[in-house]
């Protein structure tokens, strides 16, 4: 293909990522078993439960790639990938330390000081510490260059931070933040340059955190207000002007894994208990269109994660699969609506009209977060030689 | 350099010589190309030289395969390589040469009568790939309860003239007690001819398309208007980008459903699953192809059509999405409540 940077090697088997996958639906189905968790659709965003992150941490599920002196289990990205896909496809409540463990650590691994690597890597291994990413705000979006929240050096060497930071999921359930700050002054010819990430604590005095609810009603959103917070100097997240640097790096984390296609997985688990009961030709007709579509991402997704295996950052893949992932994760929805008759409502008595409504009230997010599909799609224009 | 970038470059040579034309009832293949095949060996690949292949692997036999699609190279190598061949070849059936095609006919309303060591064939079978082209056609034919796979010789079975959208002979083969070389096949053997078939057409299509999108995308980059190419438009560039995704989990899909069939594991559900990924990347790489290409895209003279007319057959034939999509979600579900989906979807491939 034109654009050999869009294709990656097919994954290797690794016979120890499916070694652990069976650890993880044994694990799950004794926690189902024992009402630990009922399945919910989009359960990275919404499904907060710190006992249950926990638990994710004793058997050594978070933190896997990491190296042992942070708390980490020196695994393959790989068996990561398996235990995630795992987690994501039951349903289970994993939003607790999602971010966190998908991005804030490696993130921290990179270009964290060994202090701060020392102290809270441990923790995020442990599924006792969680983070929240600090990047668009009020006037900033796609345009993440754009932003103006600032921070300036003080008299002893501390940062003052003003600004605000908007769609944090979960802050108020978070510990940290790592939050992309103006550390110069915008310049017109360079917009990339002059931006820095802090770390954060977000129990730090000035600090607002206020929801904001999505269609739903539910709380997974804030709006984050930074009010001249006195942040310590040796809190500074790498190099001091290469935030936008970092912050792509970042984005290849939170791009590439599953569940950028299996948020609505959920929803096609109910659905294929509908169409096994009822054996309807359109239904399983539906069902065998969406595993199709299903199977290749999760080979694209598979093929991530072996490139990450190699040390590679597959910044154009990632974002091709997440394209592709995101529009299935909505058409899901409407495959199901033209083959079922089964209204979407949150009250409904019909666990398939749960699951439709949960998954239509979150579906507008789907491909907007973590990059709209537009800017995805001209990452991978970019990929083809067009930009 | 692998093995099969050596296969890829010698294919690649020969199609140098052989462009793709319009094909018509006069001339309904490349003879001229396909004998160019036999004399470097490539019409045995991957098939044993025990059973009078040019042997290798079926990495080979499908890189061939690729890149005569690609090239939109009008020869039944698919058919031969990929199905008449192993099916044959597993089931025992000597094929007296493979220096002359053999195609196959997926026809368990055609009736196999045990007749001494060998059958006869009778009843028929619509929709036969290479008719008129083909010496010999493997045929999956029921007897009984049974299915049977047969080895018929065409010559003089009459081959009405019937065509795909793209001119490629799909006709209609009538067998009257016709004599053939047989050999009776289990349910799992016969799943296993049809999954070969359509991951054949997978494959296939999997090669066209990333051609398709590598047309437009150079052809973007060339045709200017406004006074700029129209690679350089914001709306061109998120087609092309859409066309990407789409050509990208096809490929995926279908390299996993290949290497399944070669590592031998249960190939029915992943053949399906390839098959209906590739058949529904067709409706939106083609409809972007086309309009990215404009006017020109829509002649005879210019060489979009060559792979856009074969892709809009290729996802119709050897089960088409509907057919392959069913039996998909059957196979996923069968027997159980659905408990098991996600488990059985991870053992497809």
């Amino acid at each position: 293909m034109s654009g050999a940077s869009l294709t990656l090697d097919p994954a290797p088997r690794s016979e120890a990522a499916e070694a652990v996958r069976l650890e993880v639906r044994e694990f799950l189905a004794a926690e189902l078993a024992a009402g630990s968790f009922s399945p919910h659709v989009d359960t990275w965003l919404s499904g907060v439960d710190p006992a249950f992150s926990h638990k994710l941490g004793e058997r050594g599920w978070l933190g896997m790639t990491w190296p042992k002196e942070y708390g980490g289990h020196e695994r393959t990205a790989m068996e990561r990938y398996a235990v995630t896909e795992e987690l994501l496809a039951a349903g289970a409540p994993v939003a607790a330390h999602w971010i966190a463990d998908r991005q804030s650590g490696p993130n921290l691994l990179r270009y964290g000081t060994e202090a701060q690597r020392a102290e809270i890597l441990p923790k995020i291994a442990a599924g006792e510490c969680f983070f929240v990413i600090g990047m668009s705000e009020p006037d900033s979006g796609s345009d993440l260059a754009s932003i103006r929240t600032k921070a300036t050096r003080d008299a002893n060497g501390d940062w003052v931070v003003s600004g605000a930071k908007v769609w944090t999921s979960n802050a108020h359930h978070s510990h940290y933040a790592i939050v992309l700050v103006r550390t110069s002054p915008a310049d017109r010819d360079s917009r990339h340059a002059g931006m820095s990430q802090l770390l954060i604590d977000l129990s730090l005095p000035g600090i607002a955190i206020n929801p904001i609810r999505i269609l739903d009603g539910g709380h997974h959103f804030n709006e984050v207000v930074f009010d001249d917070v006195i942040v310590p100097g040796d809190m500074l997240l790498g190099e001091e002007g290469a935030g936008w640097h970092q912050v792509t790096a970042e984005l290849a984390f939170e791009r590439s894994g599953p569940e950028r296609f299996l948020s609505t997985y959920p929803l096609v688990a109910e659905f294929g208990r509908r169409a096994a009961d009822t054996q309807d030709p359109a239904q399983l007709a539906a069902l065998g269109r969406l595993s199709a579509r299903l199977l290749a991402l999760r080979q694209l997704s598979l093929r991530i994660a072996a490139a990450l295996d190699r040390g590679e950052l597959p910044n154009i893949p990632a974002a091709l699969v997440k394209d592709v992932g995101t529009t299935f994760e909505a058409d899901v929805i409407d495959e199901i609506r033209r083959v079922t008759d089964v209204p979407a409502s949150l009250d409904s008595p019909d666990p398939l009209g749960r699951a439709l409504a949960e998954a239509q009230l979150h579906a507008p997010g789907y491909t907007l977060r973590g990059g709209t599909n537009e800017i995805l799609r001209g990452i991978v224009a970019r990929g083809l030689g067009l930009r | 350099m692998s093995d099969q970038d050596l296969v890829v470059e010698t294919v690649r040579d020969l199609l140098a010589a052989h462009e793709p034309f319009v094909l018509t009832p006069e001339r309904p293949w490349d003879e001229a190309l396909w004998q160019a095949l036999v004399e470097t060996g490539l019409t045995g690949v991957g098939i044993s030289e025990e059973a009078g292949g040019s042997g290798g692997e079926l990495a080979d036999a499908v890189a061939v395969v690729r890149t005569l699609a690609a090239g939109a190279a009008a020869v039944p190598v698919a058919e031969q390589l990929l199905v008449a061949g192993p099916a044959l070849t597993a089931a025992g059936l000597a094929v007296p040469s493979w220096d002359v095609p053999v195609t196959v006919a997926v026809a368990p309303s055609v009736t196999a009568t045990a007749d001494g060591a060998g059958y006869r064939l009778t009843g028929t079978a619509a929709g036969v790939a290479w008719t008129g082209v083909a010496a010999q056609v493997a045929v999956l034919a029921g007897s009984g309860d049974d299915l049977v796979l047969a080895l018929v010789d065409t010559a003089g079975l009459p081959a009405p003239v019937a065509a795909n959208l793209a001119g490629e002979p799909r006709g209609t083969l009538t067998f009257d007690a016709t004599p053939a070389a047989g050999a009776a096949l289990t349910a799992e053997q016969a799943d296993a001819v049809r999954a070969r078939y359509a991951l054949a057409r997978a494959v296939q299509l999997a090669a066209a398309l990333e051609q398709v999108l590598a047309w437009t995308v150079q052809y973007a980059g060339e045709r200017v208007q406004f006074g700029r190419p129209l690679a350089k438009f914001q709306a061109i560039q998120m087609e092309l980008a859409e066309m990407a995704g789409e050509v990208t989990a096809v490929t995926a899909l279908t390299d996993a459903a290949v290497q399944a069939l070669d590592r031998d594991e249960g190939v029915v559900l992943a053949a399906a699953a390839a098959k209906v990924r590739a058949g529904a990347a067709v409706e939106v790489v083609a409809r972007l192809a086309h309009q990215v290409h404009g006017a020109i895209g829509f002649t005879q003279e210019y060489r979009l059509h060559h792979l856009t007319r074969r892709c809009w057959s290729w996802r119709d034939e050897a089960g088409s999405e509907l057919v392959w999509s069913r039996l998909l979600g059957a196979g996923l579900v069968a027997g159980g409540s659905g408990e098991d989906l996600w488990i059985r979807l991870t053992r497809v491939v």
